[in-house]
């Protein structure tokens, strides 16, 4: 695995870790917000419940005319509730919850149901109380008409009965008249048979007798048998018989009558005292109605079943007694109808009292076990926010140490991965920074990045092995370079050495050049002739002329040749020395003097071009132990560079002075010149290599570096020099008269300023 | 407290809103308590009116008159010489309902079966209950009908051993109501027979609610009755009650106070008294009826026909009627009324001879006389307003001749039952036709099947010449053969005087000016179907 990866898997895994607990966390956190929500939701349901119940207790205590308004209420809290217990449900987190909410709400339903069937019947029980009412006060409105009824109906007994007991008077008045008639009659019968005077005296008594009972009859309304009565008693003499048979007929009527009448008096009488029986009765039922009314009212409000039975009871003593007693029967039925009415209601009234009170207790029972299940689904609630709490406090915890440890292990892994592989890196690069040659590191083929870095170290070896074999062919090639430089620079100096040798065989060229010249231009046309002398003698043209001619010829051209020839042997020689001096590096003692001497005539030639001079200022008897070419080459190209540059341009010639001193054991040389100068710009670098001035005509630069490199190196002696432009230069060398020692290793200048002082 | 409740119970009915408007009960004082509720038992008018509030008979005689018409028979068929007679039912009729039965068919051939076999079959379980069916007997109708047959649900036949003019009007009568053989049965499983006429279940347009004897007979309307009245867009009565009042000074102040609507034979000298008040109307019918003084001729001494001539000839009648009656009475000759068509006008008026009555007495055996008793009415009867003053003035009467008459009586039940259990010697009684025909006076009261005990032959008179000419009177429908038959018959009678004929009235009612659509009956009955209250 890569190690990216593997750091991605270290960081990774507790920010997965981290993000599984945020995760979970969260998801717990949206649970227990759930459940507290849901424990909120609950608690409302719990909370409507409550109020739905105190509601329906309200409900079932309340009068009819509220009863709307609170079941109103009732329903929309239930409903509330419903939709509380149906969002419980469908919320719910574990299945038993569901199914508590379900049943609970199963439970809700068959609650409202029961109270909607419970006021279903409180209103028919509303209706029939109210039915009971209206019974009840038809009740007392009938006693009332029964009361008036009766009232008006003494008046009019009072009358019948006054107008019954004066007939009654009235008749006996006729029944003592008929009798004090028949009396009369039967004394005036007897008077009669006694003797005249008794006859009459009892003959008035009867016409007497006949008048108060025409007086009663008439008070009773008998007209007829009042005139009868009259007639028949003022007769005279009374007719016997027919008015005993008329007194009796009319008496027994009368008597009859007045029975009759005394009758009908004692039946009135016996009424009146029925009548008021049966008013106070009615009264009585009355009063025990409304009384039974109220107490049932009472217990119905307080909804005692048992005692509104008890009354039911009542009711039905109350309805035989309405239909056993004297009431009257314009209102006995209505009466006993409004009893058996109210009885009949109230028999179904208390049935409904008693499914109201069934209702209730179911209700009651619906309502505990509702309130049961809705605390309970709080509580589940509440307990599972808790729990939700709790487990994401240990969820945290033990995630955070899972996570930790997970964290821990898999760093521990990874870096194990890493850090075993980069040992290995090191071991192999330690080994190899050793022992560059050997293996390559291990591990190459790894695919992560210590792989990476393998084949990166690798190839770094590898590339540092190539530079490093570059380097090394690099340096061999600078040493070489060096060495070729060296050699160079030898070649350089032999060249210089061989230039200045060459201006000194140019100077002797020249010097022979002419005899040559004129040597080999009379040699041509020697060969020439001869030449043409072969071709006339090959062609056989020869004359006489032309070999006179040509003996003359040959003849002047041997001489010419030999006057040359003979100059240019002895200019060869003359440069004989200073020739070998120039050319060999072998130390040898030898006296400046005379050295000069011979040194300067070889220079002649490249002063006379100049027509320049040089004055020569040297003590005899200096005698050092050095190296005369080493020597002769400093002056050389002392004098070639003054004569080059410092007379260069210059209209006339100049001079050039050498001047030896030796004080000390150092010999002091100076070469001066009253050439241009150098201009001040120049002389920091005069001793620079290749540093010149004049390279279009060919000077190298090499010159005063060659010089001065000889005269540190070989003369182990000091350099410097003086110059002003237009005042001429002036070059001068320390020198040891016998150098010590090797050679110095040459205190090169490369480029370096005029520090030679 | 009162005061209180009223206002308590205002408040309410404000709350409950209108109270319903007051139930329309029609009181009827009455004159005195059924003797049962058995339409098959009753023989008084006054138990008669109380059964036929609530049954209805297969044919019937149209209120106010004697003409039949069909009634629960809605048609019937007469053939094989007048003996078979195959009556077609109404279709749809209702029986009532009450709080232990309810109908669960309409009326069939069963109930008719059921109503006549009870009275007829003597081991019909129904037989015995509550009493004999005499009147049945009396009528002769047990022996007459050879068999009660059902055709089908709705046609019945009965056979008769012979023809019988009176047939349809004895069906017509109260035993001939029908009632409900679904009850019957019911009541039978129940072992609660008595019932039957304790709480009745029958037709009419009323339905039995309650009686209290000496208090009421309580029914209410009953919706589904099968004849709708002609005016049935008035409100018609919804209760209606018998309310028992004997005592005819009572019932007129109990009318005039307005506790009753309708009160029963006010006393004749109160007539003037009705007719003057402005709140009341008097109804007057002539009836068909009977007040007679019946002698017990297997009592001695009125066994002897000298005795019975004595005592007729030494009663004061007209003074009887001149002082009780009144202008409503008519001092009776026979057995008949005047108005019946078998009248016999030709016989004098029995006389009113003190010293021939004594003379026979003296005759008889009886110079100085004899003790007797001498039973009266308890209660008035429309054929005679006042027993007791007419037994004061018989009895003032029979003391000019020596006969020294106790008066007896009971309360109206236990005195018909001792009238028709033959105890009393002189009696006073009375009739009142209930079908208009001769044979209802002078067969029923005076045949010889009917002077078996508890027959209504309280003369217990059995004359084979008599009854050989009633029985013949019955099996022609010639009006002719049976006057003469008849009248013959009447002459018999008056030979034998088994009663002392005193009176035929006219039967006088009080009502109320608000009543509408009453009328008196020519045979007694007091019906109040289609009485409506005015308001």
């Amino acid at each position: 695995m890569r190690v990216g990866r593997k750091i991605a898997l270290v960081g990774g895994v507790p920010i997965l870790v981290a993000a599984a607990i945020a995760a979970a966390g969260w998801f717990l956190l949206a649970e227990g917000e759930r459940a507290r929500a849901g424990a909120l939701l609950a608690a409302r349901v719990y909370h409507d419940l409550t109020l739905a119940r105190l509601v329906r207790d309200d409900s079932v205590s309340a009068r009819a005319d509220a009863r709307a308004a609170i079941e109103t209420r009732f329903f929309d809290l239930t409903a509330r509730a419903g939709r509380g217990l149906e969002a419980l449900q469908n919320q719910a987190r574990t299945r038993s919850q569901a199914e508590r909410a379900a049943a609970a709400r199963q439970s809700l339903d068959r609650y409202v149901a029961r109270m909607r069937d419970f006021s279903a019947v409180a209103r028919e029980n509303d209706g029939l109380i109210a039915e009971m009412g209206q019974r009840a006060n038809r009740l007392t409105d009938l006693a009332e008409q029964a009361r008036q009824r009766q009232q008006a109906s003494n008046v009019d007994l009072a009358w019948t009965m006054t107008g019954k007991v004066n007939r009654l008077r009235a008749t006996r008045e006729v029944v003592a008249g008929l009798n004090a008639v028949l009396a009369a009659a039967w004394q005036g019968a007897l008077a009669r048979q006694r003797g005249e005077a008794a006859a009459r005296s009892e003959r008035t008594r009867l016409v007497h007798a006949g008048r108060d009972l025409a007086a009663a009859l008439r008070a009773t309304s008998r007209e007829t048998e009042a005139t009868e009565a009259e007639g028949l008693t003022a007769s005279d003499p009374p007719p016997g018989d027919r008015l005993t048979e008329w007194g009796e007929r009319w008496l027994k009527i009368v008597t009859s009558e007045q029975r009759t009448l005394d009758d009908a008096v004692a039946q009135l009488l016996a009424y009146a005292g029925e009548a008021n029986a049966t008013e106070q009765a009615t009264q009585n039922i009355g009063i025990a109605t409304l009384k039974l009314g109220q107490r049932t009212a009472e217990a119905l409000a307080r909804r005692d079943a048992e005692a509104v039975s008890a009354m039911l009871g009542e009711g039905e003593r109350l309805s035989a007694s309405a239909s056993a007693l004297p009431i009257s029967p314009l209102i006995q039925s209505d009466m006993i109808e409004a009893i058996d009415g109210w009885r009949a209601r109230l028999a179904t009234t208390i049935d409904g009292l008693k499914r109201q009170n069934a209702m209730i207790a179911e209700m009651d029972g619906l309502a505990a076990g509702l309130s049961e299940a809705a605390r309970a689904l709080n509580d589940d609630a509440v307990e599972d926010a808790d729990r939700f709490g709790t487990f994401l406090g240990r969820l945290l915890l033990a995630g955070a140490a899972i996570g930790l440890l997970l964290g821990a292990l898999v760093a521990l892994a990874v870096a194990r991965s890493i850090l075993v592989p980069l040992r290995q890196l090191q071991g192999d690069m330690i080994a190899l920074a050793a022992d560059p040659k050997a293996e390559g590191l291990s591990g190459t083929q790894r695919t992560d990045e210590l792989g990476d870095i393998a084949r990166a170290t690798n190839f770094f070896v590898t590339e540092i092995g190539r530079r490093e074999r570059a380097l090394r062919r690099a340096k061999d090639q600078a040493d070489t370079a060096l060495t070729d430089l060296h050699q160079a620079q030898d070649d350089l100096i032999r060249a210089e050495k061989l230039a200045s040798l060459g201006q000194l065989v140019a100077g002797v060229a020249h010097e022979i050049n002419t005899p040559l010249g004129i040597a080999l231009t009379t040699a041509t046309l020697v060969r020439d002739e001869t030449r043409t002398f072969q071709g006339l003698v090959a062609a056989g043209t020869l004359s006489r002329s032309r070999l006179t001619h040509f003996v003359d010829r040959v003849g002047e051209g041997t001489q010419l040749l030999c006057a040359n020839l003979t100059r240019a042997a002895d200019l060869v020689h003359g440069f004989k020395q200073v020739a070998v001096d120039r050319a060999s590096d072998e130390r040898r003692s030898f006296d400046l003097d005379v050295w000069f001497g011979e040194l300067l005539a070889s220079l002649q030639p490249m002063l006379r071009k100049g027509g320049h001079r040089i004055q020569r200022d040297v003590p005899p008897g200096i005698v050092v132990d050095t190296y005369p070419g080493v020597l002769a080459q400093v002056v050389t190209n002392l004098v070639a560079n003054a004569v080059v540059h410092g007379f260069a341009g210059a209209e006339r010639p100049g001079t050039i002075t050498v001047r030896v001193s030796a004080p000390g054991a150092l010999v002091r040389l100076e070469v001066s010149d009253d050439g241009g100068g150098i201009a001040p710009e120049y002389l920091g670098r005069i001793f620079d290599p290749f540093f010149t001035t004049a390279r279009s005509r060919g000077s190298t630069g090499l010159g005063m570096h060659i010089v001065h490199n000889l005269v540190t190196a070989k003369l182990q002696g000091r350099i410097a020099i003086e110059s002003e432009p237009g005042r001429g230069t002036l070059v001068r060398l320390d020198f040891p008269r016998a150098p010590g020692g090797p050679e110095r290793p040459g205190a090169a200048r490369w480029p370096s300023g005029a520090e030679a002082r | 407290m009162r005061r209180l409740v009223h206002a308590a119970l205002l408040t309410l009915a404000l709350l409950i809103g209108a109270a319903p408007g007051q139930a329309r009960t029609l009181v009827y004082c009455s004159e005195g308590n059924p003797e049962s509720l058995d339409p098959g038992l009753v023989t008084t008018t006054t138990a008669m009116s109380v059964t036929w509030q609530m049954f209805n008979s297969l044919v019937e005689f149209a209120p106010g008159t004697t003409d039949l018409r069909p009634a629960l028979a809605e048609s019937w068929e007469v053939s094989d010489g007048g003996r078979t007679y195959d009556f077609t039912l109404r279709a749809g009729v209702r029986f009532h309902a009450n709080a232990g039965f309810t109908p669960s068919r309409p009326l069939n051939a069963d109930d008719v079966l059921f109503s006549f076999l009870r009275q007829w079959q003597p081991d019909h379980p129904y037989h015995r209950v509550g009493g004999d069916f005499a009147y049945f007997r009396d009528l002769g109708l047990a022996g007459q009908i050879e068999g009660i047959e059902r055709l089908d649900d709705r046609r019945v036949r009965f056979r008769l051993k012979e023809p019988d003019a009176t047939f349809l009007p004895n069906l017509a009568q109260a035993f001939g109501s029908i009632l409900s053989a679904e009850y019957a049965e019911h009541l039978a499983r129940r072992g609660a027979q008595a019932e039957l006429a304790r709480a009745p279940i029958g037709t009419g347009p009323f339905r039995f609610v309650a009686y209290r004897p000496d208090v009421a007979v309580r029914y209410y309307r009953f919706p589904d009755y099968w004849r709708r009245s002609a005016d049935a867009g008035q409100s018609p009565i919804e209760g209606l009650v018998f309310s028992i009042t004997p005592n005819t000074a009572v019932r007129l102040t109990k009318l005039k106070a307005g506790e009753c609507h309708v009160m029963a034979f006010p006393g004749t000298a109160d007539l003037d008294a009705v007719r003057a008040d402005p709140d009341l109307t008097l109804f007057s019918g002539e009836e068909l009826n009977v007040a007679y003084l019946a002698l017990n001729t297997t009592r001695p001494p009125m066994t002897d026909l000298r005795v019975r001539r004595a005592i007729s000839l030494a009663i004061d009648r007209r003074a009887i009627v001149e002082a009780v009656y009144g202008p409503a009475g008519t001092v009776a000759r026979n057995p008949l009324p005047p108005s019946s068509w078998a009248f016999h006008r030709d016989l004098p008026e029995p006389a009113f001879d003190r010293e021939a009555a004594a003379r026979l007495l003296a005759e008889a055996g009886f110079p100085e006389g004899f003790e007797t008793d001498l039973w009266f009415l308890p209660v008035s009867r429309p054929y005679n307003p006042d027993g007791r003053r007419v037994a004061d003035m018989i009895r003032a009467d029979l003391a000019r001749i020596g006969i020294r008459a106790r008066l007896t009586t009971r309360d109206w039940n236990a005195y018909r039952a001792a009238l028709y259990g033959g105890a009393p010697t002189m009696m006073l009684y009375g009739w009142t036709s209930d079908n208009g025909d001769p044979d209802n006076f002078l067969n029923v009261l005076l045949g010889c099947r009917a002077a078996a005990p508890g027959g209504a032959n309280l003369a217990r008179w059995c004359d084979a010449g008599y009854d050989a000419a009633v029985l013949d009177a019955r099996r022609t429908d010639a009006r002719e053969t049976r006057t003469r038959l008849y009248r013959d018959a009447q002459a018999r009678f008056r030979e034998a005087v088994p009663w002392v004929p005193l009176a035929h009235t006219i039967v006088h009612m009080a009502a109320r000016r608000s009543v509408r659509g009453f009328r008196t009956d020519p045979l007694g009955r007091t019906l109040f179907e289609g009485v409506t209250l005015a308001d």
